[in-house]
């Protein structure tokens, strides 16, 4: 009885290995032990029965394993090492035993993984996300940026001659198309490197190519209120640090022709639905306008769409350029 | 799940790895290129102009 159970393990074994490693009818196979004669190859519906739970096709990959010596058998010359007895003996005992080795959907512990690394992959993806909006999304705009400024230098042609002394002439009139970069800006409190392209229109498309002019507000240098809207935190952050301006600060608005130099006067922190900052004379409904300002808004906090940080700004002066006059850099007060 | 793409992939671990990681770029892509800048406008971060 010891001897039968005993073979009908050993055949269960084979069996198993065979079907699971898609070799039945190529691996030479020895019928039961202790029926068979030893040495005799015998086809594989000879032998015992198939283990209940053995499916053809399990989910193990079919690995390339050129012969498994019988297990009665004298073991074979040539074969490599892992192919004795011993070997078999360390593969054969799971698979006898039973269940490991077979397949019957998915079980408890499939379940908790795929939902561990399911979450495991949102969390990357959050992470994913916060690297783009914070990091890649500069990239974007940079090369935009850069684009921009190649646009920008190919139609604005230095002037040759010097400086008129004259008053000087009207500037010329702009009429940008939606997304278009028509002006530069440069801010000396935030360093000499800082010159974002201003575009046309302050819709999302925009705003991702650089800080946005709202249409329809005044023109740099013109009377009127001239609006513009930049990243805080995103997309080349060009507005990340307008807090740190002072009331004096020059922000010097290029244009092809000259530099319209406004003084920063107040900043004030708003609802995001104040449309009167907009206004002509800011924050007044109504009133005719007589002289040119400027005004910045982007996200307060940082990081957040709370509130509206707003600096408000009044043109000081423009200056013409001239070939060897770089951007009128004053040193700021205070 | 990764472990079930990996299986599922063709070849030694020689051709297997360089196919998991050109996978997961792939992926990476995806999301910074289609995914992020669709789901982006939802997300109050851009939020910088002033409307009502």
């Amino acid at each position: 009885m010891v001897g039968a159970a005993d073979g009908d393990q050993a055949g269960e074994c084979q069996a198993d290995l065979q079907t699971d490693l898609g070799l039945a009818g190529r691996v030479p196979r020895q019928a039961d032990p202790p029926a068979g004669k030893p040495g005799q190859r015998a086809p594989l519906t000879a032998t015992g029965p198939l283990p209940p739970m053995s499916t053809a096709g399990g989910p193990w990959p079919t690995a390339p394993a050129p012969t498994i010596p019988d297990r009665a058998g004298p073991p074979a010359p040539g074969a490599p090492g892992r192919g004795g007895p011993a070997a078999l003996d360390e593969t054969c005992p799971p698979a006898a035993g039973g269940e490991r080795r077979t397949w019957r959907g998915p079980s408890g512990g499939t379940i908790v993984r795929g939902t561990g690394e399911l979450l495991i992959t949102l969390g990357l993806v959050v992470a994913l996300f916060l690297a783009y909006e914070l990091w890649i999304t500069d990239i974007f705009q940079a090369r935009t940026q850069s684009r921009l400024h190649n646009r920008l230098a190919a139609t604005w042609a230095v002037p040759a001659r010097p400086a008129a002394p004259a008053p000087p002439p009207p500037a010329p009139p702009l009429h940008p198309a939606l997304g278009a970069g028509f002006a530069v800006l440069h801010i000396p409190r935030l360093g000499a490197g800082y010159a974002p392209v201003v575009v046309e229109g302050v819709g999302a498309e925009q705003l991702q190519e650089g800080p946005g002019h709202y249409p329809g507000t005044a023109m740099p240098g013109q009377i009127g209120n001239f609006v513009v809207s930049g990243h805080r935190t995103t997309y080349g952050k060009p507005f990340n640090r307008l807090d740190e301006l002072r009331p004096g600060d020059p922000l010097v608005v290029e244009i092809s022709d000259r530099y319209f130099v406004y003084r920063m006067t107040r900043s004030e922190v708003v609802a995001p639905t104040r449309l009167d900052v907009t206004y002509p004379v800011p924050e007044q409904l109504g009133k005719t306008p007589t002289s040119a300002v400027m005004t910045m808004t982007t996200c307060n906090p940082k990081y957040s769409a709370k509130t509206r940080l707003i600096v408000f700004g009044t043109l000081d002066k423009t200056v013409m350029k001239a070939p060897g006059v770089g951007v009128p850099f004053e040193p700021a007060e205070g | 799940m990764y472990g079930w793409i990996y299986r599922h992939l063709p070849g030694p671990t020689l051709v297997r790895v360089p196919l998991a990681v050109l996978l997961a770029l792939a992926v990476v892509a995806l999301l910074f290129f289609v995914v992020f800048p669709a789901v982006e406008p939802f997300v109050p971060l851009n939020d910088v102009t002033i409307q009502r």
